[in-house]
Parts: structure tokens; C-alpha cells; sequence
């Protein structure tokens, strides 16, 4: 049987809309949340809609994005020795719309816009490879994208990459900011909130889309958080969404248990995806009642810091990391009404140190995926 | 690193030559419905694998490109930026890169993991080395459906490939069946992460019987090369090297470092 590794999670670095680490972390504490504004253009004419924007815009263009990318990759990668870089690959998580082509196709087929023909090998990954090059980690990069899922995938790849030896470290990143064609999809699909997100209450309405870039370093060393294990699976009823049941998210959390060797009554709390959205919160409100007895306790994050899609897998990987490692697990806010009367979610702040956390990430495209760490008490 | 294979399937050629959606809904009796050329291209490739090898639903899944859906991005980027009109719901899914595998996964029946990855460089090795990591992990097999397709003009593939303008640019899918175990395969692919430098690729050129092929990108090597260009055109010579049971060695390069993949028939 092939020796498998304990692999951990060594460090991390965000900026969401909220500010970096500490920022983000203090908003929390004081459930005090800024959330800004945004034009998208709709079928009824430009609607405002609320939106986490970083306070320092970063501009829809690949130069801006890639140093956004990079402040929160160094954050990580300056604490690294230069061997320790070389041995560390970059893997990112988005589900961003690819920038260089929309470029290419602006420069190529509009005579007005039309620049002279120059070509230089650019992809959704370009952001990773050139990273990599500049801060002198391993030239394997690679770019993950798999919606909502697309970060907490990268962080599972990562683990898979270390466990089989073909690199040492990695630093995984989860990128998502301000897209006016993603922005209008979700319009046109009606998915946005036009006030804030109520996870699992009865009254939800939708998401409020985020901006976010989060990394975190995985490796062998040793560390208080663990990553016992991650199942991810394409299974849906249809590209959107699963059965109201639930069933598909159930299998992904029991197999997730399996593989990480830990029963439902080990998990201390359950980070939901909890999207806020009908459909989504009434499937994984049935998936966790088919997993868990009632007095699981259960959270959700992202009325914190909006829907941040492609980074919301590291982002609130790592924002849950530094709630436990300040004492506490967040509750869920903007809830007054359950959709199941016996499952509510977490209402107070509550005092935790340690345990075993399930986090949840589900997308488009019927990936679904769960992922369970563990931070050993002292 | 080795990986097995199963079995493999491809295309490749101007779309102009085939009609995708017609071989789709009237040979597969497949609903095409809400997708486009690419992800039609990456379905079609999936079909053909299909015709080779029985696929599991507890098969891994994953689709690689060296640029992804530019189908998608061209058409919505006309009518939202320009002609300012609002994006179509399903335009809008399908810009996500993993519509695409799910589409792929459905028509083949499948339900496990399911990835959508893009390297910028060594896309297709990159890919293989992600699957021998994971199988090592869930000792299960692997479908990898390499996709890229030249939209016209196909300026605006060019302008993104890192090639010269006269460069003749084309569409592939290619998939191969994948396993950890040599039972039943028909070839044995060879690869790992390590990176030569150009003296080193041409001393092991030198060294090497077999058949090789490399890159478009490998200016400095006087070796054989396609008169036309992909990104995942490494996993159309492993298609080729098997089916005129050729063993290869196909050399792939980047910015002047270069990685090999060794292709050996067991059949």
C-alpha cells in the first residue's frame, strides 16, 4: 500500500472586500460589513446592484489582475527560502473570464479598435506561469476551472501533487474580481439579491457577488491545520443545479467523511456553501439533514463577504482558519426564519479552538465538492 | 511517471469539414442544444472514445486546452460589448470552462471528478502529470479529452498562441483512456516534470531510436514538425505514434525549455 502523507495547511494570505487577513477577521468580530455598489446592464435596462468590491479597485484587465495575484502570492512566497520557492507550484482556482481573449478578439475584429497583428502566448493561466517566473517558485503551474469549486478543486490538486511527490509546496489561490460579463450573467439568470444574502432562510432571494483573491500554502511540514480529505464529483440534475432532495451534495459530504475517515458526528461545524439562492440553499439544507442529526452545528460565510465564485474554495478556507485560530466559530448572519425548522444555523458566535471542520463548495456544472481539516487542540 | 492507455480517439481538421452537430444529434442522438462549436468539438471527441472502450461512471474526468472556449467569448463579446446588447443566460454558462467537461461527462455517463485545466505552458503534459497524481491517490482511471478550436479568423487564435502571423492554425480533440495498470493497454506513455535545457534535449535526440516529432516551438531543433499548430498537439501525435504503432518521442517546448513525453505500443 502506497505511504500517504499528512498534508497541511501551512500559512495563508487574503484581501476580499473587507481588507487583507486581520481586516477581513476584525469585520467578522464586529459583524460590521461594507458592501458597495455596481451597474449591470439587464434585460430591463442598467440596475444597481449591491456588490463586495475591494476598497483599492483592481481594473477588469489581465496587468491589474496579475498584481493583485501577486501581492497576495509573495505574502506567501517571502517566507519561503529560495529552495523551499523553487519546489512550490502555483495552482489557481477561478472561474474569471480569460481577459487575453477578449482582447485578441477586440483587436482583431473591430476596424476601429483594430491593432497591428503581435502574438504572445497568453492564457487563463498566464497569471500563474508568469507569477511563478517572477517569484522564483517551480515552473509547473497549472489553472483550474471549475466555477464556484475552482479554488477548493486547486487545493485537492495540490494535495494530490505533494501526496505523489512531484512537488513540495504549493501555493493554491483563488481569484475573483469584479467581471461586468459574469456580473450580467448572474443578472440574467436572476440569481443577485437586490438587498443582502439570508442563508438558509425562508425568505432568501439571492447572492451578492464578491471579489476576493485568498491564497494558502499546502505542504508536509508540520502544522495545527490538516486536510484529512476532499471528494469532488460532477453529478447534478441539470448544469445548474441537483435535485431539491439534495442527493448529489449527501453523496459528496458522506464520501468526503469516508475518505477523510471521520463520522458525522466527528465534524465539529459545517462551513455551508449556503449560495442564499432558492433552489441552492433548498438542496444542501436537505443534503445536511440527510448527513447530519439536528444539533449539527452549521455556518455560512458569505454574507460576510459576498459570493466570490472561483475564490470562494480558499477564501473562506482560509477565513474560517483565522476564526478558529482567534476562538470562534462565525455565525450566520441575516437569518431569522429556517427553511427546515430543526436545522438553523449557527445564530451566535461560538467559542471553538479546535476540531474536525467540513467545508462545502458547490458550481455550475454539477461540481460539487467537500473538503474536511482538521486543527489538533494544544 | 507512466500512465497506461486504454484507449484513445480523435479529430482534427477544419470545422468547415465536418458538421458537429448533425454527426451529434443524428449518429449519438445527442440533444445539442444551449452549447457551442466547442463544446459540441469536445463531445464529439468523447463519442469516438466511446466507439473504443467501455467508460465507468466512477471514471475521472478531465479536459485540457491550450486556450479554452474562444467560441463563446467572441460571440458574447460582439453582441454585449459592442452592440450592448445583455448576455444570454446560456452564453453565460458556457463561458465557464467546466461546462464544457460537463457536457463531456454526461454524454459518456459519468459522475466523479470532472476537471477543466489550462496550462500556459506544456499544456498537455502539465494534465498528465495532475492525473498520474490523482490515480495514484484514488486508484480509479482517467478519460482526457484535449480540446482546442480555431474560430475564424483565426487572427484572434494566433494572437494568443504566441505565433507568427503566417503560422496555419487548426482545431483538435483528442482523447485517450487512462490507467495506473498495464493490464489491457495498448501503450505505455512516459513523462515527468522535469525540464531539459536545449543542450540536454539534443543529447538525448541524439541517444533516442525512436520516432520523433516535437513541437512548432522548438525553433532550435532541426526535427520533424506540423506544418500546422495546437496547443494540445502533443496528444495528437501520442493518437497517431499508436495508431501506426510508431513508438515516439515527442518533445514539447516553451520559452527555450523543453519536456518530452515517450510514447511505447504494447500491442
Amino acid at each position: 500500500m502506497r505511504k500517504m502523507y499528512k498534508i497541511n495547511i501551512l500559512d495563508y494570505a487574503l484581501q476580499s472586500s473587507q481588507g487583507d487577513a486581520e481586516e477581513t477577521l476584525q469585520s467578522i468580530k464586529d459583524k460590521n460589513t461594507t458592501i458597495s455598489a455596481k451597474e449591470v446592464s439587464t434585460i430591463d435596462g442598467n440596475i444597481e446592484i449591491p456588490y463586495y468590491l475591494f476598497e483599492k479597485k483592481v481594473e477588469e484587465n489581465p496587468d491589474d489582475i496579475k498584481q493583485a495575484i501577486k501581492k497576495i502570492v509573495q505574502n506567501i512566497s517571502d517566507k519561503l527560502s529560495v529552495e523551499q520557492r523553487k519546489n512550490t507550484s502555483l495552482i489557481i482556482g477561478t472561474a474569471l473570464v480569460d481577459q487575453n481573449i477578449v482582447k485578441a478578439v477586440v483587436e482583431t475584429m473591430y476596424d476601429y479598435k483594430k491593432k497591428p497583428y503581435s502574438s504572445s502566448k497568453k492564457s487563463i493561466d498566464s497569471f500563474a506561469k508568469e507569477i511563478s517566473e517572477e517569484l522564483g517558485l517551480n515552473a509547473f503551474s497549472m489553472t483550474i476551472s471549475t466555477a464556484c469549486t475552482s479554488s477548493v478543486n486547486a487545493v485537492l490538486e495540490a494535495r494530490n501533487l505533494i501526496n505523489s511527490d512531484v512537488i513540495e509546496y504549493a501555493i493554491v489561490v483563488g481569484v475573483e474580481v469584479f467581471s461586468q460579463m459574469m456580473s450580467n450573467g448572474f443578472s440574467s439568470m436572476k440569481l443577485l439579491s437586490s438587498d443582502v444574502q439570508k442563508p438558509f432562510d425562508i425568505s432568501r432571494d439571492g447572492l451578492v457577488l464578491g471579489e476576493a483573491i485568498a491564497g494558502v500554502l499546502v505542504g508536509k511540514d508540520s502544522s495545527p491545520w490538516a486536510i484529512l480529505g476532499g471528494y469532488s464529483n460532477c453529478n447534478s440534475l441539470n448544469i445548474t443545479s441537483v435535485s431539491p432532495s439534495g442527493k448529489e451534495y449527501a453523496e459528496v459530504m458522506n464520501r468526503t467523511m469516508d475518505l477523510s475517515n471521520v463520522k458525522a458526528e466527528d465534524i465539529t461545524t459545517l462551513k455551508a456553501h449556503a449560495t442564499s439562492t432558492p433552489t441552492n440553499d433548498m438542496s444542501e439544507i436537505h443534503a445536511i439533514q440527510k448527513v447530519f442529526t439536528p444539533d449539527v452545528t452549521f455556518t455560512a460565510l458569505k454574507p460576510y463577504v459576498g459570493h466570490t465564485l472561483g475564490a470562494c474554495g480558499v477564501l473562506e478556507l482560509a477565513m474560517f482558519i483565522s476564526c478558529i485560530d482567534d476562538g470562534f466559530i462565525p455565525q450566520t448572519l441575516n437569518h431569522t426564519e429556517p427553511i427546515i425548522e430543526e436545522y438553523v444555523p449557527l445564530q451566535e458566535f461560538k467559542e471553538c479552538h479546535s476540531g474536525i471542520f467540513m467545508l462545502n463548495y458547490f458550481g455550475f456544472g454539477g461540481n460539487n465538492t467537500s473538503i474536511i481539516i482538521q486543527k489538533e487542540s494544544k | 511517471m507512466k500512465l497506461y492507455v486504454k484507449a484513445l480517439s480523435g479529430y482534427r481538421g477544419r470545422l468547415k469539414d465536418i458538421d458537429l452537430k448533425k454527426e451529434l444529434k443524428s449518429k449519438y442522438k445527442l440533444d445539442t442544444r444551449r452549447q457551442d462549436t466547442f463544446i459540441h468539438l469536445a463531445v464529439y471527441g468523447a463519442q469516438l472514445l466511446k466507439e473504443e472502450t467501455s467508460i465507468y461512471s466512477d471514471d475521472e474526468l478531465y479536459i485540457t486546452s491550450g486556450v479554452g472556449n474562444i467560441d463563446v467569448l467572441q460571440k458574447t463579446n460582439n453582441y454585449v460589448q459592442e452592440e450592448k446588447d445583455f448576455i444570454k443566460p446560456f452564453d453565460f454558462i458556457n463561458m465557464l470552462g467546466n461546462t464544457t467537461s460537463y457536457y463531456v461527462a454526461n454524454s459518456l455517463g459519468m459522475k466523479d471528478k470532472n476537471m477543466f485545466q489550462i496550462s500556459d505552458n506544456f499544456t498537455y503534459i502539465n494534465t498528465l502529470i495532475s492525473i498520474f497524481a490523482s490515480l495514484k491517490m484514488s486508484h480509479k482511471e482517467a478519460v482526457l479529452g484535449s480540446v482546442d478550436l480555431c474560430t475564424e479568423p483565426d487572427e484572434v487564435i494566433k494572437r494568443v498562441l504566441g505565433v507568427d502571423e503566417d503560422t496555419e492554425v487548426t482545431s483538435s480533440v483528442a482523447y485517450q483512456k487512462f490507467s495506473l495498470s498495464s493490464i489491457d493497454a495498448i501503450a505505455e506513455l512516459e513523462f515527468d516534470a522535469k525540464v531539459y535545457s536545449l543542450e540536454e534535449i539534443k543529447a538525448l535526440v541524439q541517444k533516442s531510436n525512436l520516432n520523433i516529432v516535437s513541437s512548432m516551438r522548438c525553433e532550435d531543433l532541426e526535427l520533424f514538425q506540423d506544418k500546422e499548430f495546437f496547443e494540445t498537439m502533443p496528444s495528437y501525435y501520442l493518437n497517431q505514434a499508436v495508431q501506426t504503432k510508431r513508438d515516439l518521442l515527442y518533445i514539447d517546448s516553451y520559452e527555450n525549455r523543453y519536456r518530452v513525453i515517450k510514447v511505447v505500443n504494447l500491442v
